[in-house]
């Protein structure tokens, strides 16, 4: 049981009301969330310092325009802040942010987080095709009824890890029957329950873990299965792998939106990987033949390999391939298994060290050491 | 004018490729530049190839532009010439982009030869790469129109450059000599489809490359063109038509800063439009650079000054900063927008402005490799109009005033 402020409203009017209490009675100079742009249901992630402009906020709204997790390093890059700021923020987007803090891309200091039990975004697509409106009313009733809304992101659809780990309050969204009249904000940390404080609402108490929650954890292990099943039907290996990927334009707007790729200049966009003609000529007299321009799937498994122990699966790097490339799923994939064999899960703990800036004597002793 | 005229009873592509065969035989270029069907998929490719059974795959004429020709002929001639003879087969607003980074320094000509086809438009990707059997039906259907499907990219729908760039009005203010036009034309051989009939496609000669080309193929310049060249006539002046109305109706919904705005409301500020521009060849954006990093405070304070401040910081400048920077050069090709996942129309944008931009400097980007870019030429009578002269300075002349 954990502490919760529970306010007789909707979720999104409750948690607001928060928010507008956070900047007007404590000393958080800022609110991170989602701000309403148009009425075609289009949302910024925007840094909001006063009381008006909060009434746009928005922060629930099922849509990633971009992973937050990227917005706070931006924000804490340079240093810490030194005026306390809020932020809300999706699961995934928590634990990218973690990732990020971990090497150094950011800070929490002073950072009071909010998450939420996730039910998931639909995909960008879905306002760029003006459907974003349509969609929200299902969208809610999925929510309240733990059931996985077959129109989200193909990497929401399967995310069992919708419940955050390290937020210092969460917002009781995941099989709220009654979210429409009521908004469920658990307190789980003493800063959490320090700054709800005189909040409007009453104090009580709530599980984080239910049996909705129990029950929308199984439904999304088995699409897990499903997806990876039906993407296995198509093949493995590197044949699939040349397949999946022909499309591929070599735009690296995967790289670009995925939050952990923070790096300012990519490896595949250096000079490193520009060739000269010569090399060109060469290689062309060996095979008769070149895919111009050339290491596709080299940048793709280049790039899986630098990040794919910190991929917290939000799927924004399928939203923004240009030629609808499953880039997600591929990822989400070997990640899940690889994060398997280190035993870790990116952005669960902020003191527990990315495998890679570990050494372990006995480690995979099974493969290789003789 | 003159050209080759070849039979296409067999189909347009196969008399191209035959074509482009016989030339590999006869060691008039080493290898092709071409786009081609990636083996097993849907998806299409620039193959650079030797091996002339790889021609089965090539398709001049793909429904769809993946990566822009341009772009691709500079990530193999960046670093300097190459030391086989190429011929790359593009389409005109892929030539045309060759040229811009030819004056930009970003690929070397030098053993290249560039020839162009007239060309109907593309697909827009993603639909192609959603329905591909639909979108190439649908593209054989606008071939037969000739750029009448509403399908296409919607900037190919009003595109007057689809064919020989030396047919482009306006021309150039000074007109050039005919050896001035071989030495520099931005295609060495073009390739024309029109007033063929899909019976025939004719080759004309544009450069002495291309002259050397066909003589040494033993295919003399001889045809007449006429056909060929009042077709092409008469879609410009139809697309011309078409083009000047969109550009009016797109200025209306764009002029002033709160339509321009709310056009850029949806970007996600992913910059896909940047990195698959042809022009935009700067290995680090300065809009990705750390130049742009604040401390969280100058955030706060930013933000305080409106009351938000939006994250990822500064998309609109991104635009108009990218904007700024290319649109001189901007070939309208349209792969910006096919890369937007928010299908924010970034290129129908950009080519109102381009127009705008280039038709003041006199400028057709990519129309003649001598060319040279106007931010690159100081002209002293250019722009006196909008020219303020500075306090104290002589006024007797009274020509002065009156600009002010």
């Amino acid at each position: 049981m954990s502490k919760a402020l529970k306010i007789k409203k909707g979720v999104d009017k409750g948690l607001n009301d928060l928010l507008e209490f956070l900047l007007k009675s404590k000393d958080i100079k800022g609110i991170f969330a989602l701000k309403k742009m148009n009425e075609n249901g289009a949302v910024s992630y925007s840094l909001m310092t006063s009381v008006d402009e909060l009434k746009k906020a928005t922060p629930l709204h099922p849509l990633m325009p971009v992973n937050a997790g990227k917005v706070l390093s931006i924000f804490s890059l340079k240093e810490a802040t030194k005026e306390p700021v809020a932020a809300v923020l999706r699961p995934c987007e928590l634990r990218a942010f973690i990732e990020l803090v971990k090497r150094n891309q950011g800070s929490l200091d002073n950072l009071l987080l909010i998450s939420l039990t996730c039910g998931g975004v639909y995909p960008l697509q879905s306002l760029a095709d003006g459907n974003m409106k349509k969609h929200l009313p299902p969208y809610w009733e999925s929510l309240k009824k733990a059931e996985i809304n077959p129109d989200l992101r193909v990497t929401c659809q399967s995310c069992e890890h919708f419940i955050p780990y390290l937020a210092d309050m969460t917002v009781a969204t995941v099989g709220k029957k009654d979210l429409d009249k009521e908004c469920t904000i658990l307190l789980n940390t003493t800063k959490g329950e320090d700054y709800a404080k005189d909040a409007p609402g009453n104090i009580g108490s709530e599980e984080m873990e239910t049996a909705e929650t129990e029950k929308l954890k199984k439904r999304r292990e088995e699409q897990n299965k499903k997806i990876v099943e039906d993407f296995e039907k198509e093949g493995l290996g590197f044949k699939a792998l040349v397949k999946t990927f022909s499309a591929c334009l070599a735009c690296h707007g995967c790289s670009y939106a995925c939050p952990i790729c923070y790096c300012t200049l990519c490896d595949f966009d250096s000079k490193t990987l520009e060739y000269s003609p010569q090399s060109f000529v060469s290689e062309l007299e060996q095979k008769g033949g070149l895919k111009i321009p050339p290491g596709n799937i080299f940048f793709h498994l280049g790039r899986m390999s630098h990040m794919a122990v910190s991929c917290v699966n939000c799927g924004m790097c399928s939203d923004v391939c240009p030629v609808n490339i499953p880039v997600a799923t591929v990822f989400s994939r070997v990640s899940l298994s690889l994060q398997d064999e280190f035993n870790y899960l990116p952005g669960k703990d902020v003191e527990e060290s990315v495998p890679y800036g570990v050494y372990k004597e006995e480690e995979f002793v099974e493969i290789g050491e003789q | 004018m003159k050209g080759k005229a070849l039979s296409a009873k067999e189909g347009i592509n196969k008399a191209i490729i035959d074509f482009l065969k016989k030339s590999l035989e006869k060691k008039c270029f080493d290898a092709l530049l071409i786009p081609a069907k990636v083996p097993e998929t849907e998806s299409y490719a620039w193959l650079l190839l030797q091996d002339e059974s790889l021609l089965e795959l090539a398709n001049p004429l793909p429904p769809v532009m993946t990566v822009q020709g341009g772009k691709a002929l500079s990530t193999v001639t960046k670093h300097g010439e190459m030391h086989q003879s190429v011929a790359a087969v593009m389409r005109p607003c892929e030539v045309r982009a060759a040229v811009e980074l030819f004056k930009l320094k970003q690929n070397n000509l030098e053993n290249i030869t560039l020839i162009s086809i007239d060309c109907p438009g593309t697909m827009p990707l993603s639909d192609y790469t959603d329905n591909p059997e639909k979108m190439t039906k649908a593209f054989e259907n606008a071939f037969d129109k000739w750029g009448e499907g509403d399908n296409l990219r919607p900037i190919c729908q009003i595109c007057h450059k689809f064919s020989l760039t030396s047919l482009f009005p306006p021309s150039p203010q000074e007109s050039p000599s005919d050896q001035n036009e071989k030495d520099f034309s931005a295609s060495d051989l073009h390739i024309g489809l029109l007033g063929g009939n899909k019976e025939k496609i004719f080759l004309m000669p544009c450069s002495t490359r291309g002259t050397e080309l066909l003589e040494k193929l033993e295919l003399p310049p001889q045809d007449s063109l006429e056909k060929w060249e009042s077709k092409v006539k008469e879609i410009i002046d139809k697309k011309i038509k078409k083009r000047n109305t969109f550009n009016k109706e797109w200025l209306t919904k764009i002029g002033g800063n709160e339509k321009f705005i709310a056009v850029f409301d949806e970007c996600i500020n992913c910059h896909n439009c940047m990195r698959v521009c042809p022009i935009c060849y700067c290995q680090q954006c300065y809009f990705d650079s750390p130049a742009l990093n604040l401390p969280p405070e100058a955030y706060l304070q930013r933000a305080e000054k409106r009351g938000a401040l939006r994250f990822p910081l500064d998309t609109l400048l991104f635009h108009l900063g990218r904007m700024s920077h290319m649109v001189l050069s901007c070939v309208s090709c349209g792969a910006c927008e096919d890369a937007c996942p928010m299908s924010i129309p970034v290129a129908q944008i950009f080519s109102v402005i381009g127009d705008q931009t280039q038709k003041d400097f006199n400028y057709v980007p990519g129309r003649n490799r001598g060319e040279p870019l106007p931010l690159q030429v100081f002209r002293e009578d250019e722009f006196s109009e909008v020219e303020i002269p500075s306090e104290g300075e002589e006024t007797s002349t009274g020509e002065a005033e009156k600009n002010v």
